[in-house]
């Protein structure tokens, strides 16, 4: 009983704070090993669009396909960053390029090959989006469903 | 547990106290898994035989549950996480886990050079062959180092980190010492910067300290009580071509077989990780050759010897996963590949020391408007991975009647060639198609053929060859509704034989899905194992939320995921997951 109380009671505790999220201080390199700081980046673009995904997650590949087809048309019309972080572990990591190559996917992707950011970020599914306004946190988003990018793209063109 | 809840509510208390103020970032997640185990008329009744000296416990109910909170400010972070286990964990969760309160907490300072670390932390060293500390919930793994870390950047092309402390080993830690130290050089960074290629060369080391005092010497006269583990890599990028080698080296160390020390049998043991591709717009293959020869390394020597802790993927320091391709349904994941890194000598020719073989990826898109491409592009993806016994002498030398009686005066050893390949122990050759056919409808087109040899990959007898093949379509209905199918068939000649599945799943709204799939056994020998593993479910995602319910039943056997397997038993039951993270 003592145990249900004590969740009970840090369950509480942890819905009363609604800070507003900031990306960690944490580097991250691309399949080349070139490093990129998140925090830094988030400063030096206003708006950035985080994906998490994986090269076996079949929804992660519907998402990144679907925004694939109107990524050109978004780009134009508004002003905005897209990284996609990949999960993959050393099992699955070398497959990364050459399924971004095969799918023709243009974003900016970074590995996240032991899941440190993945943790730091507490996302606990993949697919999961995140879009970043000056250094904030402003939406967050779990799973993908075939029109899911229809709402990213009004959240983009709020906020721009 | 008293102290442990001091700790959390002073922790909690002081983060309350500062979210409202600037610069202070608190974030978390929760995650809760509840499982209602029933009777099921047909698999039997529930029966919690996985707690091995507990017989007879019939808690129903079960739940997992994961709170993690992070407070930063500047460059100071902390975190801790809790779990809690309730009334007892999950069926297929460590009998140790059986508890509540604080799984890892962590300080750390990070400037742009320097990352310090006082704790619970997580990293990996070159592919993990010789190190990894990582979480994952699904399979119960969580082998994080409580101790210290310190990661050194004096310039862009180098970077040190070492670390010392125990492993993680449910709400306590290993009984084994564990101390590291890895070095990541970019040698065209130091040489020339400005070069359009890139060579990398990593070092790592790490070691396990143990006391030997319940070993008999006088059996064991070469075991240390530091079993050393050295790895060293080079890769190299150059616009669209990549390679890259690594290999590791570990000290003796004393061979468990069958949950049992060997004495006598002090062997060290070696890995190689062979990797190249090319990658360009439109296509990409890549290419690995592995060979390991007794590469378990574990925090604790006891560990394989304890099935409390050996059968649920605990105290292991390195990560050796299987290198196929990760299977996305039902039916391509009933033979499925568990690497084999350690050693069993049955026979002299049933035994196994370790595993050689490969894996091959292509990627390619057929343009659009091309003839194979259609009007939007066709994707296909082939994947071939083969893996194979060493070959080489075991032999096993008895001056007794029974091999596996420990007191009786055997003599186990084994002598590896380096190349030659043994044993069949898997194949699998997959293929898949994805089209887009129209704005509104998608499909998805696989084929998979296995050889499986369970004689060797699960230590029982005989050898499978399955064939499946899986047709998946998406079809958008607008305002966000879509409905999605799979039918799968699976042919084998042998073990369950034949199988039937399909999967409908309906997206009422962008919140709200449902969805219901079976699998049917319907070419199972024995007619009382013809069954139906059916399930249904309701899940609301809003935002970073998710909430999902299902019910039915849990085919049993290895579940395995990202590389790493865990046996869960078959059960029926109704299921509510919920995830959130803020």
């Amino acid at each position: 009983m003592k145990k249900y109380i004590i969740y009970f009671i840090a369950l509480f505790f942890s819905t009363y704070s609604f800070a507003q999220k900031e990306l960690p201080n944490m580097d991250l390199k691309d399949t080349k090993g070139k490093v990129t700081n998140l925090k830094e980046f988030t400063e030096d673009h206003s708006m950035v669009v985080v994906s998490f995904w994986a090269t076996w997650c079949g929804p992660c590949i519907k998402e990144l396909d679907a925004i694939h087809e109107v990524y050109e048309e978004w780009q134009d019309e508004l002003d905005f960053e897209f990284i996609a972080i990949s999960t993959d572990d050393s099992r699955t990591a070398r497959r990364v390029q050459p399924m971004v190559n095969g799918h023709e996917w243009e974003y900016n992707i970074l590995l996240d090959s032991n899941q440190n950011l993945k943790q730091a970020l507490n996302v606990n599914n993949i697919p999961h989006v995140f879009v970043v306004k000056d250094g904030k946190v402003i939406y967050s988003h779990q799973g993908y469903k075939p029109g899911d990018e229809e709402e990213l793209y009004d959240i983009l063109t709020e906020n721009n | 547990m008293k102290k442990q809840l001091y700790i959390a509510a002073l922790f909690l208390g002081s983060l309350t106290t500062f979210a409202q103020e600037k610069n202070h970032n608190i974030s978390g997640g929760l995650e809760s898994n509840f499982q209602w185990y029933t009777n099921d008329k047909n698999a039997g009744d529930f029966d919690d035989n996985f707690s091995p000296g507990e017989a007879g416990i019939d808690d129903h109910v079960r739940s997992n549950n994961y709170l993690n909170l992070r407070y930063n400010y500047g460059k100071f972070t902390a975190g801790i996480q809790g779990e809690f286990y309730l009334p007892r964990p999950l069926l297929n969760y460590s009998p140790y886990l059986d508890d509540s309160g604080v799984s890892t907490f962590f300080v750390n300072y990070k400037t742009d050079k320097l990352d310090i670390t006082g704790g619970n932390f997580y990293d990996q060293f070159g592919s993990g062959i010789i190190f990894r500390s990582w979480e994952n919930r699904q399979l119960g793994i969580n082998n994080s180092v409580r101790g210290a870390r310190v990661n050194y950047k004096p310039m862009d092309a180098l970077e040190f980190t070492a670390f010392y402390g125990r492993q993680k080993e449910a709400f306590g830690v290993s009984d084994g010492d564990m101390f590291g130290f890895n070095s990541e050089i970019s040698l065209t960074d130091l040489l020339n910067k400005d070069s359009e290629s890139s060579l990398n060369l990593g070092l790592s080391y790490v070691g396990r300290s143990e006391s030997t005092d319940s070993f008999d010497m006088d059996l064991n006269p070469d075991l240390d009580d530091i079993t050393h583990a050295v790895s060293a890599r080079l890769d190299y990028n150059k616009s669209n071509f990549y390679g890259s080698f690594e290999y590791a080296f570990k000290s003796k160390d004393i061979v468990v077989m069958n949950q049992n020390f060997i004495n006598g049998l002090i062997k060290d043991g070696n890995a190689f990780l062979l990797n190249m591709g090319y990658s360009q717009k439109g296509f990409g293959v890549d290419w690995t050759l592995r060979r390991m020869e007794n590469m378990s390394f574990y925090s604790e020597r006891s560990a394989p010897t304890n099935v409390n802790l050996a059968d649920f993927n605990m105290d292991i320091v390195n990560y050796i996963p299987a290198l196929t391709k990760q299977q996305d349904y039902l039916l391509t994941n009933i033979y499925v590949y568990q690497a084999q890194p350690g050693v069993s000598i049955i026979t002299e020719e049933r035994s196994k020391a370790g595993e050689i073989g490969h894996q091959l990826d292509l990627f390619y898109k057929f343009k659009k408007g091309s003839s194979l491409g259609g009007k939007y592009g066709t994707k296909i993806a082939f994947n071939v991975a083969s893996w194979y016994n060493l070959s080489g002498d075991y032999s096993i030398q008895s001056e007794g009647e029974d091999i596996l009686d420990p007191s009786d005066d055997t003599v186990f050893d084994y002598d590896t060639d380096f190349f030659d390949l043994g044993d069949r122990y898997f194949t699998e050759v997959s293929f898949e198609v994805r089209k887009k056919f129209s704005k509104k409808l998608s499909t998805i087109f696989t084929y998979v053929d296995t050889f499986y040899s369970k004689e060797f990959v699960e230590d029982t007898s005989g050898e499978v060859n399955a064939d499946v093949v899986v047709g998946e379509a998406t079809y958008k209905l607008g305002k966000g509704k879509s409905i999605r199918m799979e039918l799968q068939h699976l042919w084998a000649n042998k073990d369950l034989k034949n199988w039937a599945a399909g999967t409908l799943e309906y997206n009422i709204s962008p919140r709200f899905t449902v969805y219901v799939s079976d699998m049917y056994n319907y070419g199972n020998d024995d007619e009382a194992r013809q069954l139906h593993y059916y399930n249904a479910g309701v899940n609301y995602t809003k935002g970073a939320t998710r909430i999902g319910t299902n019910f039915g039943r849990q085919r049993g056997g290895l579940i395995c995921v990202g590389g790493v397997c865990r046996f869960v038993p078959e059960s029926n039951g109704l299921t509510v997951n919920i995830t959130t993270s803020f």
